[in-house]
């Protein structure tokens, strides 16, 4: 069986090479002085105090300039008495596509209208996949994702579970913040 | 045997049968409320309703209460019929709080799926809903929601019918009528009062100990027998899904424990019903558990505890066996075939029944709280339990052996699933798994045989006794 000589493919886009190029050393040297240039220039202002390259020396610092409907961290809501707007009805949960929140759920019979509340209210930041759809699933508004992300960098990943209490605790400036639910309204007139 | 059409179908009635009973043997599904295939009619939903041909056009009618007649013409999804039902649905749902979110019964709720298949629309009533008593304690296992409930009365029927506590009972009318225990508390004593939970149409009867456990469609059930009584009840043991598991530090343990037990249908042994304590089901079977294998009360290997027994089983002149009542028939039958011919064997009763607890009814629950003595007994007789003095080696399976009984001399091999103070007294003790963590069988006093299923993975020290007798004849390694 007779082989077919190699032919080297041309593309479209092949370097036509002059004799400078060709003699390597000298375009290898001028590249080597824009790195090195780019370099001592952002040294130069680090060690002066300014800030030179665009690097972002995460996690020490952050961007300021997230999208305000960028999904970062979760937030969860209060009712007016500090309570959780959670119900516990693991909607969120169920519609998770990571399945990363677990709620443990409680029952408190003295409060009539809110009987179900989460006794923990965990997710998984080393899993979460940030899509949002616990956000939309949510039939009280009591998960909402903040634009600022989370604190991700962890020496293991139990740290990077985060509860109920640091989830409420965490009220970013950049929440909404509606009123929900309305404050109640007083009664008019004669008829409640 | 009259024949009657339904839709459209020629199908073959009993004489005396509901068109409701007819269809649903035929496989034509007609939807009900307030009906219960054990329980009498009262026709108070009116959600089963038919259409009927007749001279002057259709007529409907509730089909539970309709008997069948010879050329009947009925219809299941005619357009009168479909409006009926919706306008049906719509008086059923004029004050349900639709707090599906909260609901324990959300995922396996009839109202709920009936919503969705006749209904789909919100309230059409324009005045506020009327509000009752969310939270009522009926017993300490049952809790009431009055705005859920439908008010069909199955629960209220099924104490008077079946479980004859008369506990339940309704006072008031119209949309005020509530769901109420009899005052003398009989209902908390009804020993079968769990029932109601799951003849509950919607969630307004609900669980104490289920109570915002978890989601229904977090759990899967998993086909058991009660060893709670030698009835051998069929049941559905529910427990997490693996594809729910869950994660979080602190929250595994939930992985594996029974959330909730309910009644596995089955004519021949227990129809549609359980007792309380097949309820129960999670705290019996989750006692402390043995884990560990001992000589002489220090814990040791399992292999070198085999080891030991296999030594004192090959070494003993006169040795004796006291088998479990609670074990499946596949580990008496593997005692038999490796144990037997050189033990002579006794079958114990492994629980007596707790104080308080009802002993025996016509009903269900029998005297005797054991599963499986029914099959121990078919395999080594049913001999009165006397251990001779001059024996020198018993093997006790199971609890609920006195040691006194055993004679000072001999040396014991214990196996037993649960931590007990006598577990440290045999000269090898075996932790064994119990009927969650393996398949098997029970047969009930009658002779009917029921399969258990596995659920959850055994702990690493803990030993089958079905691989475990094989191993102490000397047969095999054993595990």
């Amino acid at each position: 069986m007779s082989r077919r000589p190699h032919v080297r493919k041309r593309y479209w886009n092949e370097p036509e090479m002059g004799l400078w190029e060709k003699a390597y050393l000298p375009e290898i040297l001028r590249g080597l002085f824009i790195t090195g240039g780019v370099f001592l220039r952002n040294m130069a202002k680090w060690m002066t105090g300014r800030k030179g390259a665009l690097t972002t020396y995460y996690p020490e610092e952050t961007r300021p300039d997230y999208a305000p409907a960028n999904r970062g961290k979760h937030v969860l809501t209060r009712r007016p008495d500090g309570s959780p707007q959670c119900i516990a009805c693991n909607m969120c949960a169920t519609v998770c596509p990571a399945k990363v929140i677990e709620i443990e759920a409680g029952f408190d019979p003295a409060d009539a209208a809110h009987p179900k509340f989460p006794v923990r209210f965990e997710i998984d930041y080393s899993r979460c996949v940030f899509c949002g759809l616990c956000v939309e699933a949510c039939p009280e508004d009591a998960i909402r994702m903040a634009k600022e992300v989370p604190d991700l960098p962890a020496a293991d990943r139990w740290t990077m579970w985060l509860g109920r209490e640091e989830l409420l605790a965490w009220q970013p400036q950049s929440d909404v913040a509606k009123p929900y639910p309305p404050a109640p309204k007083a009664p008019q007139g004669d008829r409640p | 045997m009259p024949r009657l059409t339904i839709d459209g179908r020629e199908i073959e009635a009993k004489a005396g049968q509901t068109v409701m009973e007819a269809a649903r043997e035929h496989g034509i599904f007609i939807p009900y409320f307030c009906w219960h295939p054990q329980l009498s009619v009262p026709g108070n939903c009116r959600i089963c309703v038919v259409g009927v041909d007749d001279k002057g056009g259709e007529w409907v009618d509730i089909a539970c209460n309709m008997p069948v007649s010879e050329g009947m013409v009925v219809h299941t999804n005619s357009e009168k019929v479909r409006a009926r039902r919706k306008a049906t649905m719509q008086f059923i749902t004029l004050n349900h709080p639709v707090d599906c979110g909260i609901c324990d019964k959300a995922g396996e709720c009839t109202l709920q799926d009936y919503h969705y298949e006749y209904n789909g629309e919100r309230s059409v009533s324009v005045d506020a809903k009327v509000h009752a008593t969310k939270h009522h304690d009926l017993s300490e296992r049952i809790v009431l929601d009055n705005e859920r409930c439908i008010q069909c009365t199955r629960c209220v029927r099924f104490t008077r019918e079946v479980s004859k506590s008369n506990g339940l009972g309704m006072i008031s009318r119209a949309d005020h009528s509530l769901v109420r225990a009899a005052e003398d508390g009989s209902f908390g004593r009804d020993p079968y009062s769990d029932n109601v939970i799951d003849i509950c149409p919607v969630g307004a009867l609900l669980s104490r100990s289920f109570l915002h456990k978890a989601r229904v469609w977090y759990l899967k059930p998993t086909a058991s027998v009660c060893p709670g009584c030698s009835r051998g009840c069929t049941v559905n043991l529910w427990h997490r899904r693996p594809e729910w598991r869950l994660k979080a530090p602190g929250m595994r343990t939930a992985n594996e424990s029974i959330d909730r037990v309910t009644p596995l249908e089955n004519p021949a042994v227990n129809g549609p019903w359980i007792c309380n304590k097949g309820r129960d089901l999670a705290a019996l079977l989750g006692r402390a558990r043995a884990e560990v294998a001992m000589l002489k009360g220090r814990p040791a290997e399992l292999q070198g505890a085999i080891a030991r027994a296999r030594a004192l089983v090959a070494s003993a002149r006169r040795p004796v066996a006291v088998v479990s009542s609670w074990a499946s028939n596949e580990e008496l039958a593997a005692f038999k075939a490796s144990l037997g011919a050189r033990f002579a064997t006794f079958v114990k009763a492994d629980c007596q029944p707790e104080p308080g607890e009802v002993v025996e009814d016509a009903l269900l629950i029998r005297a005797d709280k054991n599963p499986n003595t029914a099959g121990a007994r078919a395999l080594f007789g049913d001999a009165p339990l006397a251990i001779p003095p001059d024996a020198d080696l018993v093997l006790v399976w199971g609890e609920g052996l006195d040691f006194g009984l055993i004679p000072p001399g001999a040396a014991i091999i214990h196996l037993n699933a649960w931590l007990a103070p006598e577990n440290g007294h045999a000269d090898v003790f075996f932790p064994v798994s119990i009927q969650t963590e393996r398949d098997g069988h029970y047969t009930n006093f009658a002779g009917v045989t029921s399969a258990f299923a596995k659920c959850f993975p055994k702990a690493a020290g803990v030993a089958d006794a079905a691989a475990l007798f094989p191993a102490l004849a000397g047969a095999g390694g054993g595990e």
